[in-house]
């Protein structure tokens, strides 16, 4: 039933809207919210608590309280008072069994109230253990207030947009209007983002500055960052200045059935009456502390209510206090004895300045004794504060309300934080069992800790507390502020939610040619294109051809280039000549390999660096950390993307590129390590001939986007010599094959070069190189384990991770295994124990649970003289 | 059951500092509480004083994420936190306080070939020392945790996990009350607001304390102060090779029963559960930077939403309730600290990094012995400050980075 029309309510009554609660459709007008709709049509209670299942009703009708948060379209905790109303929307109640008028578990507040004290669950359901699991699933099954829908997909309607401005106005009320006009006067570049226009005074959208609404700021974080919660887009703003005029926050009093449905704060009624012109009853009381209270008299009287009483506190100071109800609808509030009856009961126990935003940004927050309320001091530079956020006027809060007020008799229940259920008497007990420091009680009765986040009972609890301990309230100091302002969905936080992933110009061929797609890092890599055995055998037998484009990519120039690599690796650089290669292994300052890769010297000033693949850019980071710190006349340049690389290998890799090249690629005029820059197919390239898989090879490195067409002509060229794509698992294979170790896999973060079993990279002549007083000391006290090739005794490829047993314990473990058709044995590598680490010693590993033999390698398994890598 | 309805004092009123203590404790988080209760209990030395800055609990401890596992890498480690995961499974019942400790069970996701390699080797160790804990496949996944987005077109498909059946998550204040009051009762004095700021010493022991409410002489002193290790240790001139970084986290609005089990991703950097509370509880890796300012980040937020959607895009619509942060102490090998230092009488607990709830209860055992017996119990002898100097580090880096 709504008043006769008036020229500021907000519903528009020639437009109506249909949406369902329940199931059961409501009819709205446009402007209305869920909230007004479901009142409109006779709702009163909206919510059931959390512990006690003890009805709820409209209480703020400003989105803060707790009382009314529904299921909307599946979104959990909807606060309904404020979601305006959309065709077909589907509400429903949540933390219910039965309905929100009859709720089984509502006998939890009859029965169960007395017998859950606060941490009640701390002392309970002990023994026996056995039964912990139950009561367990029990609790968690009571537990929470909205479901969600376990099968529901991501929407992809939430955006992310930066901003800027000069001035950032938080709220558009009165003073932040005021606020954003006159800066907007001296010339400065002002939004003003308001939380809550689309519900109050519709705002004249003014010249000279933009307002975004609804927006709410969610908190102000580092750099002066706020976050905009605009609806499905979060606006990221930087603002030179953030004036924040966030208002105050009207705040309920303590007094035996203060959460009845019926109790409502004065905003709720200024919203019911004025914006959707509803009669929130037909008698009320009212009881407050400010002028607010006798506002909401007013407005009450406006649209027909009787008000039986007004409690003016700042002129009584009744020693008692107490409402009663039935059914959890207040029905009387007596007053002192004095008992009246009525269905609508205001309170106003003065208003809060809603500092939060400020505490986050770092000002300091103080307990103003004489008004009652907390307010923000020591604001941090570019923050400002205006208006009642700032703990200005709180106009009329002049009587500060008693902390709680006495009931009568037994009976109703007095709630400090309605969010949790915890009542006065919990408080107390808390500080009686020795909770008593503030952030203790806070932790222990989980007050402040609800949907509301303490906006309505951080004041109440701390002046309950303060009493109670008999300690002045500005020497408790409050709790932490802990963000975000108000919450916020992960959707929105998430934006459109891309994880970076990489694919190398060659992505598309390797598709086509039906690769299977593999994880490294971030690249998508082939893992085979189908026929591992089939790959492995032609690099063996003929050629093959990989995508090395992942492989990270550095060039080192400059006069101190020598200098800067010699004191980078253990290896040594400066006998390198130009046109030659050298294999590095990369060590941090504590001796741990790092990375490992090729170095080939192009000229005397100009070094060609590759990485791993997912190595690239720590390796990067770290010439460019050490570049500055020693200050050599070095430039690092990053061609990882830029350049794609192939790596044709096989005996018949020579005939084909002989086949696409002019350079001289005869044994003596390209030799093994050399590096040689030439056209390939028409192709500028860079030819490093180097042997990961342990044939004769050659890495081309170009630039990429030349890369499907030389791919295409290798392919095309090499087809007679059964050339064939092969991918990352055969490459395992094969270089396993020749014990060559993958940095990241075959050694971990507390690995070093001597164990590994590449000393001979390791130059401790060299005046220094990073890592070097840790790698002497390594040499000092020897090898506490050691890198080694196995074979198993019976072809058991046991698993990478498995365990090399000694005594029934872990002493070791296997990095790398695979089956080898061309060694014809089960294969690996692992981690021993020194004095396992010999050639044919017997080591056990674990694979299923049983110990198999394998003997000790130290040798490459295929081809130990490197003569097909050499040929 | 008849203590449901009294109301008890959980510990004494603070008294005033006596002028002297066997042992003073230095740090009311878990660790400092646990080594005062088992001091007590185990050892009958009670003339001990805990001491604490701010409110028990008020550091890591009453921040954390508390999960509490064991499926570790190294042999070392794993050892030590099964015995500590053992201690916890009794310590309600020990308490009389229930800590509703969850084991429901604990999912660290692989999501590529070579974490399904680390992920092998540690359930392989695990096992060897009767540890639960195995690699499952993507069914076996499914089977444990429907909700998770198992399908392929996501960034980073889910290859396996590293599955732990008795990893599981606790509330973090019960510990730090249940053994507070377990200490009380022994006979121990807490002292909350009350900051050390000096240890005094003579030929090379300590002698006593400074405090901002007096001073104290003593024979030992423990400092369990996790985040601000190194700047108490710098008060006996102990260097400790410990750096301090910011961890985050973030809970949502409660939800009905949604996930029974944890999930951790460390190639996204995220771990979610669900508390008894009902909130989603969710958390990353640390921060790259060194800092004690506890300030909340807010890229913090959108990066761990990013992840947490890749993993349950059906939390869209679930909102932030709270985020926080708190002081972890990193090691460069993400293995703790723990025992005596070259000071004679200084013993620390430290390096704890993103993972030392869990361990509060073996640290507290260990720590009484050291101190009573006076020498190192073989649990925690490889974790010793001396590691640094022999070069003996034991990573954990693989088990430890993300998944605390
Ligand atoms: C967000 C987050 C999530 C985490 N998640 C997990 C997890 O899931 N599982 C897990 O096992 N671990 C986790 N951790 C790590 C774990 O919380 C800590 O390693 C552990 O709590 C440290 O031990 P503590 O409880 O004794 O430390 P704290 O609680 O930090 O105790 C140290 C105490 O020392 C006090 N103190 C410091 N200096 C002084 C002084 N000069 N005088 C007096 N007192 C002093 C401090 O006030 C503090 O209370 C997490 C940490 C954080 C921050
Ligand atoms: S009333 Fe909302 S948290 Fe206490």
């Amino acid at each position: 039933m709504r008043l006769p029309p008036s020229p500021e309510e907000r519903i528009d009554r020639s437009r109506t809207v249909t949406f369902f609660f329940e199931g059961e459709p409501i009819e709205a007008y446009a402007g209305d919210t869920i909230g007004s709709a479901l009142f409109a049509a006779g709702r009163r209670v909206f919510s059931r608590s959390f512990k006690y299942h003890r009805p709820r009703g409209l209480l703020c009708c400003s989105g803060h309280c707790p009382n009314c948060l529904m299921q909307v379209d599946g979104a959990p905790s909807v606060r309904v008072c404020t979601a305006p109303v959309r065709e077909g929307t589907r509400v429903r109640s949540q933390n219910v069994l039965g309905s929100l008028d009859r709720d089984l578990l509502a006998v939890v507040d009859k029965v169960g109230g007395p017998f859950t004290p606060v941490g009640f669950y701390y002392r309970t359901m002990i023994r026996p253990r056995r039964a912990w699991p139950y009561y367990e699933r029990f609790l968690r099954r009571v537990a929470g207030l909205g479901t969600i829908d376990k099968h529901a997909r991501r929407s992809s309607r939430f955006d992310t947009e930066h901003r800027r401005a000069e001035v950032l106005v938080i709220g558009g009320g009165p003073s932040g209007l005021d606020a954003a006009r006159a800066a907007a006067r001296d010339g400065r570049r002002v939004v003003l983002v308001d939380e809550g226009l689309a519900l109050d005074a519709q705002l004249p959208r003014e010249d000279g500055f933009e307002t975004i609404a609804p927006a709410r700021a969610i908190g102000i974080y580092e750099g002066g960052l706020v976050p905009v919660d605009a609806g499905d887009v979060l606006l990221r703003f930087r603002a030179e200045r953030v004036v924040v005029a966030s208002g105050a926050i009207e705040q309920p009093l303590l007094f035996p059935g203060n959460d009845l449905v019926g109790v409502l704060l004065p905003s709720a009624v200024r919203r019911l009456t004025r914006l959707w012109s509803l009669r929130p009853g037909e008698r009320a009381v009212v009881i407050t502390a400010d002028d607010r209270g006798l506002a909401a008299a007013e407005d009450l009287r406006r649209a027909g209510t009787s008000v039986a009483r007004v409690v003016d506190l700042r002129t009584t100071q009744p020693a008692q206090m107490a409402a009663r109800g039935s059914h959890g609808r207040v029905r009387s509030v007596s007053v002192d004895g004095d008992s009246v009856d009525c269905d609508v009961l205001v309170m106003s126990g003065g208003s809060q300045p809603a500092y939060s935003l400020l505490a986050q940004a770092g000002a300091r927050v103080e307990y103003d004794g004489t008004r009652g309320i907390f307010v923000p001091r020591d604001l941090p530079p570019h923050v400002e504060a205006v208006g009642s956020a700032a703990g200005e006027g709180a106009r009329g809060a002049a009587a500060v309300p008693a902390a709680s007020y006495r009931g009568t008799e037994s009976g109703g229940r007095c709630f400090v934080c309605i969010c949790e259920d915890v009542t006065d008497k919990d408080v107390k007990r808390a500080i009686a069992e020795g909770f008593d420091s503030i952030e203790l009680a806070k932790r222990y009765t989980t007050v402040t800790m609800g949907p509301c986040q303490g906006r309505l009972c951080h004041l109440p609890s701390i002046r309950l507390y303060a009493r109670e301990t008999r300690a002045e309230e500005a020497t408790i100091g409050t709790t932490t502020a802990r963000p975000p302002w108000a919450p916020v969905r992960l959707g929105l936080l998430a934006g459109r939610g891309h994880e970076p992933a990489k694919r190398t110009s060659l992505h598309h061929r390797h598709k086509e040619l039906g690769a299977q797609m593999m994880w490294t890092g971030e690249w998508r890599r082939p893992h085979s294109y189908g026929d591992v055995a089939a790959e492995v055998r032609a690099v063996h037998e003929g050629v093959g051809v990989i995508d090395v484009s992942t492989l990270g990519k550095l060039l080192v120039s400059g006069p101190d280039a020598v200098s800067f690599l010699e004191r980078l690796y253990p290896n040594r650089f400066g006998d390198l000549k130009p046109g030659r290669i050298r294999y590095a292994v990369l060590g941090t300052d504590a001796g741990r390999i790092m990375d490992d890769g090729t170095i080939g010297r192009l000229s005397e000033r100009d070094f060609y660096v590759t990485t791993t693949s997912t190595g690239a850019e720590t390796v990067l980071a770290w010439f460019e950390w050490w570049n500055a710190v020693w200050g050599y006349d070095v430039s690092v340049d990053n061609v990882t993307g830029a350049l794609a690389a192939l790596n044709v290998a096989g005996p018949r890799s020579r005939a084909l590129l002989a086949r696409l090249t002019e350079l001289d690629v005869s044994p003596d005029g390209f030799g093994y390590l050399d590096a040689r820059e030439a056209r390939v197919a028409g192709v500028p390239c860079l030819l490093l001939r180097i042997g990961f898989v342990g044939e004769l090879g050659y890495e081309l490195h170009f630039p990429s986007p030349y890369a499907e067409y030389l791919w295409d002509t290798l392919l095309e060229r090499g087809a007679d010599a059964g050339i064939r794509p092969f991918g990352l698992e055969p490459q395992r294979i094969l270089r396993l094959e020749k014990a060559h170790v993958i940095v990241g896999q075959d050694t971990d973060s507390e690995s070093n070069a001597l164990d590994a079993n590449m000393s001979w990279l390791v130059k401790f002549d060299k005046d220094d190189f990073v890592g070097k007083w840790a790698l002497e000391h390594v040499r000092e006290r020897g090898p506490r384990e050691r890198l080694v090739g196995f074979e198993m005794a019976n072809g058991t490829v046991p698993p990478e991770g498995g365990q090399i047993v000694v005594d029934g314990l872990p002493a070791g473990r296997v990095t790398s295994a695979r089956w080898s058709d061309a060694v014809g044995k089960a294969i690996g590598l692992a981690w021993v124990p020194p004095a396992l680490a010999d050639e044919d010693s017997r080591i056990e590993i674990r694979v299923d649970g049983r110990l198999e033999p394998a003997l000790v390698r130290l040798r490459p398994f295929f081809d130990p003289d490197d003569e097909r890598l050499r040929a | 059951m008849r203590d449901i309805f009294r109301t008890r004092r959980m510990w004494r009123p603070r008294g005033e500092l006596k002028d002297r203590y066997d042992v003073v404790i230095v740090g009311g988080g878990s660790h400092g509480l646990a080594t005062a209760y088992y001091l007590a209990k185990n050892h009958g030395i009670t003339n001990v004083a805990v001491l604490e800055q701010s409110y028990i609990g008020s550091g890591a401890a009453g921040r954390n994420t508390t999960i509490v596992r064991s499926n570790y890498r190294t042999p070392e480690g794993a050892r030590f936190y099964q015995r500590s995961v053992e201690l916890y499974e009794r310590l309600s019942r020990e308490l009389d306080f229930n800590l509703l400790f969850s084991q429901q069970g604990h999912l660290t996701l692989a999501h590529s070939d070579r974490a399904l390699i680390t992920m092998t080797e540690r359930a392989e160790v695990n096992q060897l020392l009767g540890i639960d804990s195995r690699v499952v496949g993507p069914p076996e996944v499914a089977r444990l945790c429907p909700e998770l987005d198992l399908s392929h077109d996501v960034t980073w498909p889910i290859l396996g996990a590293l599955y732990h059946p008795r990893g599981g998550i606790i509330r973090h204040d019960a510990v730090v009350w249940g053994l507070a009051r377990g200490a009380d009762r022994g006979g121990v004095e807490i002292h909350p607001y009350t900051e050390v700021t000096g240890i005094e010493r003579s030929n090379g022991r300590v002698t006593g304390v400074r405090t901002t409410r007096g001073d104290i002489e003593c024979d030992t002193i423990v400092s369990a102060t996790a985040g601000w290790s190194t700047l108490v240790a710098d008060l006996a001139d102990v260097r400790l090779p410990i750096t301090t970084h910011i961890l985050q986290a973030f809970v949502t609005e409660p939800l009905k029963p949604f996930l029974d089990v944890i999930v951790v991703s460390s190639q996204m950097h995220v771990y979610v559960s669900q508390t008894d509370r009902g909130e989603i509880l969710i958390g990353a890796e640390i921060e790259p930077y060194t800092t004690y300012r506890g300030t909340s980040t807010f890229p913090f937020l959108e990066y761990s939403a990013r992840h947490v959607l890749e993993l349950f895009p059906q939390l869209e619509n679930v909102s932030v309730l709270r985020q926080w942060t708190g002081l972890c102490d990193l090691s460069p090998d993400y293995s703790p600290i723990l025992g005596v230092t070259e000071v004679d009488g200084f013993v620390v607990s430290a390096g704890w990094g993103t993972y030392g709830f869990k361990a509060a209860p073996i640290v507290g055992t260990t720590l009484a012995e050291l101190i009573s017996t006076g020498r190192t119990p073989e649990l925690i002898a490889p974790f010793t400050l001396e590691r640094f100097y022999t070069d003996t580090l034991v990573s954990e880096l693989a088990a430890a980075a993300v998944s605390h």
